[in-house]
């Protein structure tokens, strides 16, 4: 008896795009966009710019998957460098290019690479001079400072909390920059040139349209929150959802097969302080490279690539890569150790699939996939890609979809033109001195806000009131809140602490968490109940990253955390 | 000659109470004060169990208890319990309260005015929002100085200790009820009457309506004011206060840290839980250290040498399965209810007994609700029968002491 092939038997029937039942929407846009992260908001921003008409879908909050729970790097592709010099390139072109589109969102991230005494060390050291100095051709692209080649004294001096015996190490310079507040402004951009953006609303169907007039695809969605159904009518369909682009293929009836990722979460243990001015680089147990470097206010350390499987939007650090981390650093910088972390945070890369591998060997790079072959031309996912280089994959995606779809010949604008709060940054102590604000919670606001701080600290002079500080450890003033639920699309506590990094200090939100809420609810019109049910659900969130990470100062806080909320708040 | 002497280590709620209860059973007591803990950061509100999970509950204290308390001269216990604004926009219900909060229970159907100042924290309109429709925003001047717009809250209530600056206060607000288009039953204002002691009922006299302070954040002035209270009340009972902190503690004699050692017949431990600094939390991260640690261990340790177990749940804890250390997220909220990290203390009898002539109160009480009132009324009862155990232990030793010496005149 002929054996029938075992995989035809379990092959699925093709899949095929399904056509809208309800009658097509009269809400019509050029190019709709599913997901809220780097790239979706890269491609709405750069699209709206050439004079498309974009509506962006996204699930949860802007930056709530890989692009706001990255190293908050704008690196230049140094790995790139022997296997494509062109990414490097282009890489670091582009990092040039953000700085002017967003300079002050941006700070420099010196980093320190110790090269430890071993056979062949000394080789080893040479390799990495010279191969940091063919990276050095590339840093004056990204105002870049030249690598330097340090002996032992040199980075003890440099970093003294540098331990074990050295040959030596280098220097290098990269850029840092908070990823949240990009995919916002990229958001916002989009928004101020005709677009629209609906956030915390589902998409859970795309579909062809029934009849033959007007643009091809219906994408639905509906609001989480409000349960309000949003329907759109659109020529082009843009999956930029990640981790998620799998999923959100599967909504349109198109196969899974063709936006394979391979999930690769990445967890990041955050520390209380700025522990040291230089990012170290050190090896974990098992030979991959990770560091502890400043970063914003606090210190990062990071990361892990671990396939993952799990639940995308509930995805948690756990304690046993905490240790993972913490035992790789401390082997280079010790004083890790006694630092108080004080909290984790989680994201999956939507690595381009591959199978056998290791994690780490895994290509960054980004890939366009175009579903015409599935039968559905127009629709194009993005896979793969990183924070440094969604400016390039958004520009490789638009100039594709406004040349062979939209017929619009306008160049791409996005690495001339500034992201809103870019045209210039304002001189933070002069704001603080005029408007009464302590000069750090001015700087602060200043990096978050550039130019438009100003906008901000209108409010103030409105109503001075609103220049109270609610968040104390970032620090982030009233004005600043309101401004963000209003301006910014922000509708729960963890969207301003994505935002603003309200409740993302030392005290995890115990001091800041409810009166966020009583003015997220004021300014949303909800019940005053509605706020404090956020403010409960923001810190027993927040609670549980930082529990994976505990230490005998941060169990004190959470026990002092859990007083507050018992004695004011109600049951956590 | 009396040997009737009780060591109470720990100065908070719990080993206040523990020394006053000791001290009116008439035992000599010595108080071993290490510093501020988790009291000094208590919000004032006083429950026996989480207010929100203590409906039904009756809202009555023991009268052994409220006998001390009052004699802590400081809070008040009403009949039928308290209700309590908090700035986290709630209206709690509570069993009694530090004397400068406003009890709204009594106010049903009044208005209640809710001043208006730009004080960290405080938006009144959005707490008179929160709070409910008796609540109205008032206009009023609270802050005479600018660097009383970022001043911490203890800080801003020490200021009115000051009688003259009381009186300015009571003006405004006299002047705000004046200016006020309706009638006003009640103010509540910002955490700000007083260190020394509550300056609300001299308030409410000055201005004639109920004042008095909304719940803040922990930190605020409610426990220092705890704090001189506990210093009058100790004062008054004739107990002697030691400042230095316990370092070893065995049946009958407690170590400190300035190399003195003190004898007694019972001991009283009362320093705390994780968040007074009783009980301390080892990291796996800092057990990691160097290398593994030679032997297994719980995640939990007591902060002085006591020859005590810690357990919760009833049990005492095992020997770990990790040398790398218990996964953190398997003891604490919010990953478990009723987390090991919440429950962990010193498993005892009801009246504090853990040891011969070593007893228990307050946080470092396994399974106990880490409350006020819980604490109080722990160190009441391992008060007294810490006073009993010495008072028994020196009478059998003087009558062991007569029995040998029969010649003694």
């Amino acid at each position: 008896m002929p054996e029938e092939p075992v995989s035809s038997s379990l092959r699925p029937p093709p899949a095929s795009m399904p056509v809208a039942d309800e009658p097509p929407p009269a809400d019509e846009v050029d190019v709709a966009v599913i997901g809220g992260g780097v790239n979706g908001t890269g491609v709405a921003r750069d699209l709206a710019l050439r004079g498309a008409t974009v509506a962006l879908f996204e699930r949860n909050d802007l930056a709530f998957g890989a692009s706001g729970n990255s190293s908050g790097m704008i690196h230049g592709g140094v790995r790139y460098l022997l296997s494509s010099p062109s990414v490097t390139e282009s890489s670091c072109r582009d990092s040039g290019y953000i700085q002017r589109i967003a300079p002050h969102l941006l700070f420099r991230m010196p980093f320190l690479m110790p090269v430890r005494k071993a056979p062949q060390a000394r080789l080893m050291f040479e390799l990495i001079d010279a191969y940091f100095r063919a990276y050095d051709d590339y840093q004056p692209l990204k105002r870049g400072e030249p690598h330097c080649r340090l002996d032992a004294s040199d980075l003890a001096r440099l970093e003294p909390g540098i331990v074990g015996s050295l040959v030596g190490g280098i220097s290098f310079d990269e850029w840092g920059i908070d990823g949240a507040r990009l995919c916002v402004l990229n958001a916002l951009d989009a928004i101020e040139h005709g677009g629209r953006v609906h956030v915390h609303t589902d998409v859970d169907s795309i579909a062809r349209a029934p009849d033959g007039e007007g643009p091809r695809y219906v994408v639905s969605a509906r609001d989480r929150f409000t349960g309000a159904r949003v329907r759109v009518r659109a020529h082009v369909v843009v999956n930029a959802t990640g981790a998620w682009s799998p999923i959100t293929a599967s909504l349109g009836g198109l196969p899974q097969t063709r936006v394979r990722i391979r999930p690769g979460k990445g967890i990041h243990v955050v520390l209380d302080r700025r522990i040291g001015n230089y990012g170290v680089i050190s090896e974990a147990i098992d030979r991959r490279q990770i560091f502890v470097y400043p970063w914003q206010n606090v210190s990062i350390v990071g990361t892990t690539d671990d396939d993952y499987y799990g639940d995308l939007d509930d995805v948690r650090a756990t304690s046993e890569e905490v240790r993972y981390l913490v035992q790789g650093v401390a082997s280079v910088f010790p004083s890790v150790r006694e630092a108080r972390a004080i909290g984790t945070y989680a994201g999956v890369r939507p690595t381009i699939y591959a199978y056998g591998p290791n994690e780490d060997a895994l290509s960054r790079e980004h890939a366009i996939v175009d579903h015409a072959p599935d039968g559905a031309p127009g629709v194009y996912s993005m896979i793969g890609g990183k924070l440094a280089s969604y400016r390039i994959f958004a520009q490789e995606l638009s100039d594709l979809v406004a040349g062979r779809e939209l017929q619009i010949s306008v160049p791409c604008s996005t690495h001339t033109r500034c992201l809103p709060g870019g045209e210039h940054v304002p001189d933070a102590l002069e704001l603080a001195a005029k408007h009464a604000l302590t000069p750090v919670a001015a700087r602060r606001l200043v990096f978050r806000h550039g130019s438009r701080a100003l906008r901000v600290l209108e409010r103030v002079a409105r109503r001075p009131v609103e220049r109270e500080v609610t968040c104390p450890c970032e620090p982030v003033i009233e004005a600043e809140v309101r401004h963000v639920v209003r301006e910014e699309m922000a509708r729960t506590v963890d969207d301003v602490a994505r935002r603003t990094r309200l409740g993302l200090g030392a005290c995890g939100g115990m001091r800041c968490a409810a009166r966020c809420g009583q003015i997220l609810a004021h300014e949303l019109d909800l019940v005053p109940a509605e706020g404090r049910r956020m403010a409960r659900e923001f810190l027993e969130r927040q609670a549980r990253t930082r529990v994976v990470g505990l230490g005998p100062e941060q169990a004190r806080q959470e026990a002092l955390t859990l007083a507050h909320v018992r004695a004011s708040l109600g049951e956590p | 000659m009396t040997t009737a002497t009780v060591i109470v280590v720990g100065a908070g709620v719990a080993g206040t109470a523990a020394a006053l209860a000791a001290s009116r059973a008439g035992a000599r007591v010595v108080l071993v004060d290490g510093g501020t803990g988790a009291s000094t950061l208590a919000t004032g509100a006083l429950d026996f169990v989480p207010w929100y999970a203590a409906a039904g509950q009756p809202w009555r204290v023991p009268a052994d208890v409220a006998a001390l308390l009052a004699s802590l001269d400081a809070y008040v216990v009403p009949d039928g319990g308290a209700m309590l604004p908090t700035t986290a926009g709630v209206v709690r219900a509570a069993v009694g309260h530090e004397g400068a909060l406003l009890d709204v229970r009594p106010l049903a159907g009044k208005r209640v005015a809710v001043v208006r100042c730009e004080r960290p924290g405080w938006d009144a309109d959005a707490l008179a929002r929160a709070w409910g429709e008796a609540y109205v925003p008032l206009d009023a001047t609270l802050l005479r100085q600018v660097d009383e717009r970022l001043a911490p809250d203890a800080d801003f209530a020490a200021r009115h200790d000051d009688p003259a600056r009381l009186e300015w206060l009571a003006a405004r607000l006299r002047d705000a009820l004046s200016r006020a288009g309706s009638r006003v039953d009640a103010i509540v204002l910002p955490a700000s009457l007083g260190v020394e002691r509550a300056r609300a009922a001299e308030l409410t006299r000055r201005v004639g309506v109920p004042c008095g302070e909304a719940i803040g954040l922990p930190g605020g002035p409610s426990g220092l004011r705890f704090e001189r209270a506990r210093d009058r009340a100790v004062e008054a009972a004739g107990v002697r206060r030691v400042s230095a902190r316990a370092i070893r503690v065995e049946p009958g004699r407690v170590a400190t840290d300035d190399g003195a050692a003190l004898d007694a017949a019972a001991v009283v431990l009362a320093t705390g839980g994780l968040l007074g600094g009783g009980i301390e939390y080892a990291s796996s991260e800092s057990i990691l250290a160097a290398a593994l640690p030679p032997f297994a261990r719980v995640p939990f340790q007591l902060t002085i040498e006591v020859p005590l177990a810690l357990g919760a749940h009833g049990q005492p804890f095992h020997v770990p399965g990790s040398l790398a250390g218990i996964p953190p997220e398997s003891l604490a909220w919010p990953f478990v209810r009723d987390a090991t990290m919440d429950a962990v203390g010193v498993i005892a009898a009801a009246d504090g007994r853990a040891a011969e002539r070593l007893f228990i109160a307050g946080d470092l009480l396994a399974d106990a609700p880490r409350t006020w009132l819980q604490a109080f009324s722990s160190g009441v009862r391992a008060g007294a029968a810490a006073a009993r155990e010495a008072v028994t232990a020196s009478a059998s030793r003087s009558e062991a002491s007569g029995a040998a010496s029969p010649s003694r005149p």
